[in-house]
């Protein structure tokens, strides 16, 4: 265990460096939510808010969580080091080592997604909080929404992590991460509700999204939150979304291994 | 321009070494730029204006910025990635050169996946037309024709800026999406929405408005003035600063070095 | 008026610190310290046609820092320099074709296509005639033994085939004076000695001048008569590469295998003395005494059996010379 947390610590601390790219980062998140709230703002405001699907207080909510959170729950990271490896073939090398694979990366990639985080949400949070209304980010629905927010945004990193191990272990087969990876950070983007809230999507396109696990990655923390989806329905969800990231991780798991012996009968 | 159509040649050439990732490439960016609209048609799925303006109206909007952003993504992806030169070091080679700097940056890279973008604009910006039933004469077409040509010169200008930024740091340059990125979000839809501190920001400052605003309330007729048809004109203006930008980011990448 | 005159050039680089740990990592992520590099001091030296020069110092001397400053890249903080009647840095366009550079470790050809693509690009960007393109071309080819290899993609070929095509790419505008940052660097014994043998030949041929920067002494042996050292952004030493070897290559290692035993000598001209596993190990200063009057000294004490005397190495030497001069 101790080795995964100094691997974490590692990240952590190579993330520091990167002053200029987390204040970037920062503004960049700050400037799309912005964007995002006037255009919905517009939207609101040009047609009667008959039968919305959300609130605006809850809405609010949901753009300002997405953007300051935007690091830990993006489909679209991609780990170059380990991806370049791959590539090359060193990938070999890594297999050596007396670390299991699929860990090692799980804690780099889960390292390198909180730390991008920690760095970043704090101030977008607290520009957000003394905005006027109504772009202002509104408190919790509740404590009890809030708690089952933190869990379940918890269980949305784990899950958004598995994931990128998933379809870096995919990347091991096919040796080429731009065509298919693009593919699935599409779909994912889309189905967690990264590119809109899935309330407002098409009837027969919100059925498959909330079939999918995608949506326990964006829609369920943010919604959650604001009281969007209330507790009674908050609790199964979250108990699905644990089953889902165990059938991930062990998906991702068994993959690496098939994707390590690959390598090693290559040779690289 | 022999160079530039010479180092096009070898980078087809490249590509096509790879045929297999090639076409899974090109396939995906297809969908990649379907995220893009997907928000504005399920957004109007919902509701049926934003602030008076239809459907077909804002994906008007939205296509000819999506067209001059992938133009200059395709053609100026030297110039996009200009800091992987700074940072392997690649620039030093460019000034051991007798060639224009800027044009041998052009020359190091292109984007052709990015095809479908440029083919998806086109359609959306056809059926958009279609749907708005615009009756095309002369004037609107040379405004759409400036419209397009203006949207590709001011994305090229501003990943010129861009560019010249790396010569002082490449850290923090995630901040060019604010320019290129952000700037592309909000112009897909007409500037009015905006409150009024930004509309003045991308009037004035990066001047988005004379790409798709003021040349669109032409197309769609909410203005008859004819002004309005060589508003787009204006950006070309921009192009001044940033080359002078980066001659001076050149003179200074000399001087310090890397 | 030399071919190549550097007068006084200065440059120094500001740096931004780096500290290992957390803590220390959190704190430069609020406030950044800077430190400021001499990259070169008061450099001066002049270089005639047709000369090779090796420019040789350990790493962060400066050689990378002087070579950019004479192909243009970098302008010096202050001091003069004229190449063949030009400043590098002024008229940028005239002067680089004039001048060729191989970076050992970055290339110039396009990684997945033949380097020959690379070859007609760069006919294009020299605006070179078909006539004299052709020509060139046709001898590069010839020298370098390349005829195969340049139609390969690049990414497909070895590093000495790479290194080959590299520098023929640097050669195909036929400069006067060529720049190469560590040419052999990862080569095996034969790519290097092509690429001996081939600086050799354009140097007699066409007269063209050289200079290289290496690690690796055996190319300057090869190459360069005269050598300029560089540590710590000052030139400690500026002459031919024998004089240098007469004035440092005084000291030789000696290993005698014997089944006595060796007590310690005391005798003018031993610098040291130790017991290593196959016998003893002696130092001594050849200034003072010659290695014949050594071991016959050392056979009347003691049987010997077996004697291992170094070769005089250059490695040895500059070891020795950074050492003196603490870079």
């Amino acid at each position: 265990m101790k080795v995964y947390l100094n691997l974490f610590k590692l990240k952590f601390m190579n993330q520091l460096q990167y002053r200029m790219a987390a204040i970037a980062g920062i503004s960049t998140q700050f400037f799309f939510g912005i964007v995002y709230i006037m255009v919905y703002l517009a939207f609101y405001t040009s047609n009667g808010d008959t039968s919305l699907p959300m609130k605006w207080n809850e809405l609010i909510c949901y753009l300002w969580l997405m953007q300051s959170l935007f690091a830990l729950v993006n489909p679209w990271v991609k780990d170059n080091e380990l991806l370049s490896m791959i590539k090359d073939g060193n990938i070999a090398y890594e297999l050596c080592r007396p670390i299991n694979f699929y860990k090692k990366w799980y804690a780099t990639m889960y390292g390198n997604r909180l730390a991008a985080t920690l760095l970043r949400f704090l101030p977008i949070i607290i520009i957000a909080v003394i905005l006027p209304e109504p772009y202002k980010l509104l408190p919790p629905n509740s404590i009890t929404s809030f708690i089952l927010f933190l869990i379940s945004l918890t269980i949305s990193s784990l899950l958004i992590t598995a994931i990128s191990m998933l379809y870096h272990s995919i990347t091991m087969f096919t040796l080429d991460e731009k065509g298919i990876m693009s593919l699935l950070m599409v779909f994912i983007e889309i189905f967690s509700g990264g590119v809109i809230p899935l309330v407002f999507f098409p009837n027969f396109l919100k059925i498959i999204a909330y079939i999918l696990p995608f949506r326990y990655i964006i829609d369920l923390p943010f919604r959650v939150y604001s009281g969007n989806i209330p507790i009674s329905t908050a609790i199964p969800n979250i108990g699905i979304s644990i089953i889902w990231l165990i059938i991930i991780i062990f998906i991702g798991y068994k993959l690496s291994i098939r994707a390590c012996n690959k390598a090693i009968v290559q040779g690289g | 321009m022999t160079i530039y159509i010479e180092s096009m040649k070898m980078y087809l050439k490249s590509l096509l070494e790879y045929k297999k990732s090639f076409i899974m490439s090109f396939i995906s960016q297809f969908f990649v730029f379907f995220t893009y609209y997907f928000m504005i048609i399920a957004l109007f799925d919902k509701f049926d204006n934003i602030k008076g303006y239809t459907k077909y109206e804002v994906l008007l909007c939205f296509s000819i910025i999506q067209f001059g952003y992938s133009l200059i993504e395709i053609f100026g992806r030297g110039i996009d990635q200009f800091d992987k030169l700074i940072i392997r070091g690649e620039f030093d080679r460019l000034l051991l050169r007798p060639k224009n700097i800027l044009l041998q940056v052009l020359c190091t890279d292109f984007d052709l996946i990015k095809i479908p973008r440029i083919l998806q604009s086109i359609i959306i910006l056809i059926i958009s037309l279609v749907k708005l039933q615009t009756n095309l004469d002369i004037y609107k077409i040379t405004t759409l024709v400036l419209m397009l040509l203006s949207s590709a010169i001011l994305f090229l200008s501003i990943f010129i800026l861009m560019a010249s930024y790396c010569f002082i740091t490449v850290q923090g340059l995630e901040v060019r999406n604010l320019f290129t990125d952000g700037g592309k979000h909000m112009a897909q839809y007409p500037i009015s929405i905006f409150n009024k501190t930004f509309i003045f920001i991308f009037t004035f400052i990066i001047p988005y408005a004379f790409v798709n605003y003021y040349p669109l309330l032409y197309i769609i007729g909410k203005t008859t003035n004819k002004l309005y048809i060589i508003s787009p004109l204006i950006t070309f203006l921009y192009l001044i600063p940033a080359l002078l930008s980066f001659k001076w980011g050149i003179k200074k990448y000399t001087s310090v070095g890397s | 008026m030399s071919f190549i005159n550097v007068n006084h050039i200065n440059k120094t680089f500001k740096v931004a610190k780096r500290r290992s740990g957390l803590k220390a990592a959190l704190k430069s992520f609020f406030k950044r310290e800077y430190q400021y590099i001499e990259a070169v001091k008061d450099i001066s030296f002049q270089i005639e046609k047709g000369e090779i020069v090796g420019y040789i110092g350990p790493n962060g001397a400066g050689k990378s820092t002087t070579i950019k400053i004479l192909s243009g890249i970098l302008v010096p903080d202050s001091g003069t320099c004229t190449i063949n009647g030009m400043t590098p840095w002024k008229d940028r366009k005239k002067y680089v074709s004039n001048i060729g550079v191989v970076f050992g470790q970055r290339s110039q050809l396009w990684w997945d296509i033949p380097a020959e693509d690379t070859f007609d690009l760069l006919k294009d960007i020299y605006n070179l005639n078909d006539e004299e393109y052709l020509k060139t071309k046709n001898n590069l080819i010839k020298m370098l033994d390349i005829e195969e290899v340049i139609k390969i993609p690049v990414r497909q070929l070895s590093l000495g085939q790479r290194m080959r095509c590299e520098i023929a790419a640097s050669l195909i505008h036929n400069p006067s004076i060529l720049f190469l940052d560590e040419p052999t660097i990862g080569l095996d014994a034969i790519s290097k000695k092509v690429v001996r043998d081939f600086i050799k030949k354009i140097n007699k041929e066409l007269k063209t001048t050289v200079i290289l920067t290496t690690h690796d002494m055996s190319d300057i042996e090869a190459l360069a008569k005269r050598i300029i050292l560089i540590g710590k952004g000052r030139i400690l030493y500026d002459g031919t590469l024998k004089n240098l070897k007469e004035k440092y290559g005084n000291t030789r290692h000696i290993l005698v295998n014997t089944n006595n035993t060796i007590k310690n000598i005391t005798k003018k001209g031993i610098i040291k003395q130790e017991k290593v596993d196959s016998g003893y190990l002696f130092e001594i200063d050849t200034n003072i005494i010659s290695i014949s009057s050594f071991l016959k000294y050392l056979s009347d004490i003691v049987s010997i059996e077996d004697v291992d005397i170094d070769t005089e190495n250059i490695d040895n030497i500059i070891i020795k010379l950074y050492k003196d001069f603490e870079i």
